[in-house]
């Protein structure tokens, strides 16, 4: 399969990432911030588009992350860091999972409670995570204007409810609001992290550091009006509503005589958030794959012991799932912005050493 | 014996020896110069009258030499060659050309007289158009490639014939537009067609298994016509077409999913009423395949997906119902599958009779009876329909609604939502001959889209599909 176009690259950046940001980001950010949430959220995108706009910049380079890695500290170093950011891939691709496990059992099922629902989805995962990454570049065309339908459907429907005078006054929540949103949102902030194992996938196109960036604001500012929608409706309830995105077109008027009309959006939206989730533990593979080589049977392998693990640990945590989220938020929250912060610029710094492979 | 030798009777019993048959008939006569003459043939594929008249008589008044150039110039027929080969010799006679023999001469003339019963040109049932052109290819190769010639008046048409199977050794041909289509693709079409090791080819679509990249696959990878004028547009655009000898159905390649939801009409009428039927055709397979799926799931994960006034007409109508929903379902489609596959076989009156046994006396029943329930059969009756909004992919689509409708009934929604995951990414990933299955949407290709789902004027689709990598990439000057 070809390679990643920029056409893709964008569609991903400013139509796919925002989806994951629907779900329980706003309540925990109503929860944290109050009606501040947007100042997090703001920050958020603001240091991922600075980090993203390096990541795009380090693909003119022209080399993978592994080798970037491998021409400054040599093939050992090189493996190591490799392997240390596909655990935290793996590290960071287990809250999402987990959120939409949660999303997909009360959003989808009334009388079907147990694991069983969301089982099926680590199917669809091994064999997605048995494809090359290529090949989400393909899917982010389909994917992107089903997004895109999502988000407006859900916006158009849930506009008309929303009462943004809510968000007022600004600073109510004070600077310890402010700084509790912005910690708890790390964890659904690793957006610059995701690109760098794409390096290589695609080719550097002049000012696609510039578009990329732009991209990314734009979904961000659609994710920043829902988000301030989502609390024109809810206000004080704001942080009970855990599935933000299914919640606020319910008071639709239509839906008494059509019935959840709204369903067929976050159908939609569900659809890319399945794609969305998975994909960091495509790219935690390919890490692997590229530092190690690829024997015959190793990617499938990789594929099957990725989804066995995640398998597990859904299983374990199944009804954990607070403390799982106050964890992320909480206290390891500074090692995501570790890798998906600091990791671009220093990448833009590396220079070739000498004999380098 | 491996060739042809001056004895004519020892060349006329290796032959006979090759063609034991009795349909294989010899007739032997001597000229009036004196050279003694034996004509071998097949007896139902022979025009025999063509024969008499171009063959026969001449040589019975034949008073020159015994040299081969010299009698086949006495033959008033226009297609003659002469071969050495017996082997090759018996293949004429099989296909129905006559050989003619004759004393000391070490070769034989095959004479093109065969005679092959073909029916008239006729619409195709599978592809009825309003507007436009009606004919159809039928069984016979010649005819097709004639309707193909009388629509493409030019040098660069190539029909490059092969021939296939062991046994039956049909004549395949790859036409395309020399310049126009690529020439990788068409090298690699004929390399796959030589390939082909099977005993007979009975159809084009025997062929399809060769040349699909994903053989097993349920998803259609070639594309097929039963109509000229498609398949010479098909050819303009950049695309390899195949034909089969004693098929009616011709392939082309390289396939896009798209092409299905286009019709020959949508170019004959305005291109907003052009958009508007595709727009309804995608609606239409869509609500085929997940209509009886949805239905389902929500009955047994998530009644909210109802209006509450027509959840409760539902639950008054499944209420004495003694089936799960899923089983209900699978009941009415199961029903609704036997009842198309009879009418299709039956002889037309019985095909009538049948459906009104099957609309009326089952389904009026059946929900008085309180078997299954009257939204099961409407949901299922419009699920049917749809399905026939796109005719190429009814296959496909029947087995798609199947399992779309298992998934339903055992995990719901969101088991539904997962399999058009898996859907997306086996499509997206699937290529035939370097062409993506679902361009110009993914990938995308801005261009291509003007003639997709939505339809342009012809004015604006002045340049080929990107997609199909044609060299030639300008249609309109």
């Amino acid at each position: 399969m070809k390679k990643i176009s920029t056409r893709q690259l964008l569609f991903f950046l400013a139509c796919i990432m925002p989806v994951g940001k629907l779900v329980l980001l706003p309540a925990r950010l109503a929860d944290t911030s109050k009606n501040d949430l947007l100042f997090p959220l703001l920050v958020s995108y603001l240091v991922q588009a600075a980090a993203i706009f390096c990541a795009l910049l380090v693909a003119k380079k022209g080399m993978t992350f592994y080798e970037l890695l491998a021409n400054t500290f040599g093939k050992i170093v090189a493996k190591i860091l490799i392997t240390l950011f596909a655990v935290f891939l793996l590290f960071a691709a287990f809250l999402p999972i987990l959120e939409q496990k949660l999303f997909v059992q009360s959003v989808f099922y009334d009388t079907l409670p147990s694991f069983v629902a969301f089982a099926p989805f680590f199917l669809f995962a091994a064999y997605l995570l048995s494809k090359p990454l290529t090949s989400h570049g393909r899917v982010w065309d389909i994917l992107a204007p089903l997004s895109v339908v999502g988000i407006l459907g859900i916006l158009i429907l849930s506009l008309s409810s929303a009462d943004f005078s809510a968000l007022a006054p600004v600073g109510a929540a004070g600077w310890k609001g402010f700084f509790r949103g912005t910690m708890s949102a790390t964890a659904w902030f690793f957006d610059a992290a995701l690109l760098l194992p794409l390096l290589g996938t695609f080719r550097y196109e002049k000012g696609l550091a510039w578009k990329g960036t732009v991209c990314y604001l734009a979904g961000g500012a659609v994710v920043a009006l829902f988000v301030a929608m989502f609390y024109g409706i809810f206000q004080e309830i704001s942080p009970n509503q855990l599935f933000a995105f299914t919640a606020t077109s319910k008071y639709f008027s239509g839906i008494s005589m059509l019935g959840r009309i709204d369903y067929i959006f976050i159908f939609a939206l569900g659809l890319v958030m399945s794609f969305y989730v998975t994909l960091p533990l495509k790219e935690s593979i390919e890490c692997v794959l590229e530092a190690y080589g690829r024997p015959r049977y190793l990617p499938t392998l990789l594929a099957l012991a990725v989804t066995a693990l995640f398998l597990a640990l859904v299983v374990i945590f199944d009804y954990r799932f607070t403390e799982v989220l106050g964890f992320f938020t909480e206290t390891v929250f500074w090692i995501i912005p570790i890798f998906s912060v600091a990791i671009p610029p220093l990448l833009l710094l590396l220079r070739r050493k000498r004999h380098a492979v | 014996m491996k060739n042809v030798t001056g004895d004519l009777d020892k060349t006329g019993e290796a032959l006979k020896k090759l063609l034991p048959a009795e349909d294989f008939l010899t007739f032997d006569f001597p000229a009036e110069g004196g050279i003694d003459f034996c004509i071998l043939f097949a007896d139902a594929l022979t025009d025999k009258e063509l024969l008499g008249e171009q063959v026969i008589a001449p040589l019975r008044a034949y008073r020159g030499k015994p040299l081969a150039e010299e009698v086949k110039s006495a033959l008033t027929s226009p297609e003659t060659k002469t071969e050495k080969s017996l082997e090759k010799l018996a293949e004429e006679v099989l296909i129905g050309n006559p050989v003619v023999l004759f004393s000391d001469m070490d070769m034989g003339i095959v004479v093109g007289t065969k005679k092959i019963p073909v029916r008239a040109i006729a619409e195709p049932p599978t592809d009825v158009t309003i507007k436009g052109p009606r004919e159809g290819f039928i069984e016979d190769f010649k005819t097709n490639t004639s309707l193909i010639r009388r629509r493409l008046k030019t040098g660069e048409l190539k029909i490059d014939t092969l021939s296939v199977g062991r046994r039956s050794s049909t004549t395949v041909a790859v036409c395309y537009l020399d310049g126009t289509a690529p020439k990788e693709t068409v090298e690699q079409i004929k390399k796959k067609l030589g390939e082909i090791d099977i005993d007979i080819i009975p159809d084009s679509s025997y062929l399809t298994h060769f040349l699909a990249s994903r053989p097993y696959s349920l998803v259609k990878q070639v594309g097929t016509t039963e109509k000229p004028d498609i398949f010479c547009a098909k050819l303009a655009e950049g695309r390899v077409g195949i034909l089969a000898d004693g098929s009616p159905i011709a392939l082309t390649l390289p396939y896009l999913i798209i092409e299905d939801f286009q019709s020959s009409e949508d170019y004959f009428v305005p291109p907003y009423r052009a958009t508007f039927t595709r727009l309804l055709r995608l609606f239409a397979l869509v609500v085929a395949i997940y209509l009886p799926a949805f239905y389902v799931a929500a009955q047994l994960f998530k009644l909210q997906l109802f209006p509450v006034k027509l959840l409760l007409t539902i639950a008054g109508s499944i209420r004495d119902i003694p089936f799960s929903p899923s089983l209900e379902m699978l009941l009415v489609l199961l029903v609704l599958e036997v009842l198309n596959e009879a009418s299709i076989r039956m002889p037309k009156y019985v095909g009538m009779a049948l459906s009104v046994v099957g609309a009326l006396v089952l389904g009026e029943t059946a929900v008085s009876a309180g078997f299954v329930s009257t939204p099961a059969i409407i949901i299922i009756a419009f699920s049917g329909i749809g399905l026939y909004a796109v005719p190429n992919l009814i296959e496909q689509t029947s087995v798609l609604r199947l399992f779309m409708l298992l998934v339903a009934g055992s995990v719901g929604t969101y088991g539904i939502i997962l399999a058009t995951a898996f859907i997306i990414l086996y499509l997206v990933t699937t290529e035939n001959f370097g062409v993506p299955l679902v361009a110009p949407f993914s990938p995308m290709v801005g261009r291509d889209l003007r003639d997709s789902l939505i339809k342009y004027n012809l004015g604006s689709l002045d340049k080929r599909p990107r997609t199909l990598h044609s060299p030639n990439k300008r249609r309109l000057a």
